[in-house]
């Protein structure tokens, strides 16, 4: 049986969707049979960061009534083998979704891929519940700001309490959480909140830190998964993303200040 | 013009307020049978009749029409004080304003409005609790919670004390009819007392609370001296003010 993940955060705009792909990548580039959800029926914008917006026909919402095989719904990955997308409906909207028709659609993906991601839509409705409710674990993406973390804390409590493995009273969810547009220079200047206050109010474990940086709004743009940019602060932090969620141990990077040396700051320091 | 309030000039100032209160249940609507009953009463204990207000509960009448104005007479010949009338149809509602009483909706409706009094601004949704809650051993009541309480959780001890061993995060509400321990940081709403108790208090291993309240009695973030936020403290009601101390 395949392990469903599920990427949340409850505030919008925090990078799951980005978090969801580079993952998603990153454990297919390890050998993973993967695949990714889109649940954010309506506003769609997976396929964009995974570059496979122009290969869509069937989605989800088609696959749950009924009207497409999961197969007919399925896009391979361009660029590793081994990895899936399943597109939301731009046209329908979250009630689209049935517990049952999300379950079965689980049940059949569970028994041909090793990992399954759920892309959750923003928010504590419907769709977000629906994307949780079946999940082994949990990547919780939260940016270093109070809103967020109170928001992150919510779906926490979601999570424990609102979820199939809650409601049989099995083991809990795996919480992990992902700090995602840290920028340790505004931490230190007291703009952003730091890393150790997020975890002490979360109390969950640290997966992953992604710097703020300027390959992830590049990589969205292109539609590649910034787990692809493998000189990018980004794409390096997600692929020790990866390795920590795969049971690796991985020291922590890009939490810290470094001032540019005088060479790179006259020779550009090459890409960030 | 200024719009500054000078607390020397004002005539009064508005408080939420939970105060024991004796409830008088009527299993009859009989003024007389009232009557003879609270004779018998009188004799046994006189010190408790000494205009102790009372709440009449008519709860468990099943009458379009009592003869309020009777009961309430037959009330005060024996010291007691109607001050309201709780539940009853509309016509008991009019009849008890017009008595000059009040009126309170039936004790089942009005229990989730008991707590929005307490906790003016913005009721949290009660959500089903995740973690582990157990009775304390030895005792037959209150509420041992281990795990954090997230925002948007309503953890409740109706009877005696909670216990959390573990923080209280922005958003959460901790609420307890004795005191609330938290042994971590304090940072949602902490309501203590919920039924009136007096002795009850807060105590926790780190203030950053959004409100504590002692029976009633509420303090905001805004009103706590932020010296004392971080700190470990305990919160008690002392001559109807909430006091917040360290505990050293």
């Amino acid at each position: 049986m395949a392990k469903i993940i599920v990427v949340t955060s409850g505030k919008g705009g925090v990078g799951k969707t980005t978090s969801a792909a580079a993952i998603a990548t990153g454990l297919a580039l390890r050998g993973n049979k993967t695949v990714v959800i889109d649940f954010d029926v309506g506003l769609r914008n997976l396929d964009l960061i995974m570059g496979c917006e122009r290969r869509v026909v069937y989605d989800l919402v088609n696959v749950i009534q009924g009207e497409a095989g999961l197969n007919q719904a399925l896009i391979r990955d361009k660029r590793v083998d081994n990895l899936h997308i399943l597109p939301a409906s731009q046209t329908r909207d979250k009630d689209a979704l049935t517990q049952e028709g999300v379950e079965k659609v689980l049940d059949t993906l569970g028994k041909d891929f090793d990992y399954i991601l759920c892309d959750s839509p923003a928010g504590i409705e419907r769709g977000a519940q629906l994307a949780m409710y079946f999940a082994d674990e949990a990547v919780v993406v939260t940016n270093p700001e109070v809103s967020s973390v109170r928001d992150s804390d919510r779906i926490l409590g979601l999570l424990s309490s609102k979820t199939r493995r809650a409601e049989r009273g099995e083991d809990p969810i795996r919480e992990h959480l992902l700090i995602t547009r840290y920028n340790p220079s505004r931490v230190d200047l007291g703009d952003m909140l730091n890393l150790e206050d997020i975890r002490e109010i979360l109390a969950i474990d640290l997966l992953g830190l992604i710097p703020e940086s300027e390959a992830v709004l590049r990589a969205s743009n292109q539609g590649v998964p910034v787990t692809h940019d493998a000189d990018s602060d980004a794409g390096q932090a997600y692929t020790d993303t990866v390795a920590r969620l795969l049971g690796e141990e991985v020291p922590l990077r890009f939490h810290e200040y470094q001032k540019k040396s005088l060479l790179s700051r006259m020779f550009g320091g090459g890409r960030r | 013009m200024s719009l500054k309030v000078d607390r020397d000039s004002m005539a009064f100032t508005f408080k939420g307020g939970m105060l024991p209160m004796t409830v008088m249940e009527l299993a009859s609507a009989d003024p007389e049978r009232i009557r003879e009953q609270l004779a018998g009463k009188l004799s046994q204990s006189p010190a408790f009749f000494q205009h102790t207000p009372v709440v009449l509960n008519v709860e468990k009448l099943d009458e379009p029409h009592l003869a309020l104005e009777r009961i309430c007479a037959v009330c005060r010949a024996h010291k007691l004080l109607p001050v309201a009338v709780r539940g009853g149809p509309d016509p008991v509602k009019q009849s008890a304003w017009a008595l000059g009483l009040g009126w309170f909706p039936p004790q089942e409706a009005s229990r989730p409005r008991s707590l929005e009094s307490v906790a003016p601004d913005e009721p949290t949704p009660a959500e089903p609790e995740a973690g582990q809650a157990t009775p304390p051993a030895g005792g037959r009541s209150g509420r041992i919670y281990r795990g954090t309480v997230r925002s948007g959780q309503q953890v409740t001890a109706p009877e005696g004390d909670l216990v959390v061993i573990g923080a209280v995060n922005a958003g959460a509400e901790v609420l307890a009819a004795g005191s609330v321990h938290v042994y971590g940081a304090l940072r949602g709403r902490a309501l203590a007392g919920i039924h009136g108790d007096l002795q009850a208090g807060i105590f926790c291993r780190e203030l950053h609370a959004e409100l504590l309240s002692v029976a009633g009695n509420y303090k905001r973030l805004e009103d706590i001296d932020p010296r004392l936020l971080g700190t470990s403290v305990q919160v008690r009601l002392t001559d109807n003010q909430l006091g917040i101390t360290t505990l050293a």
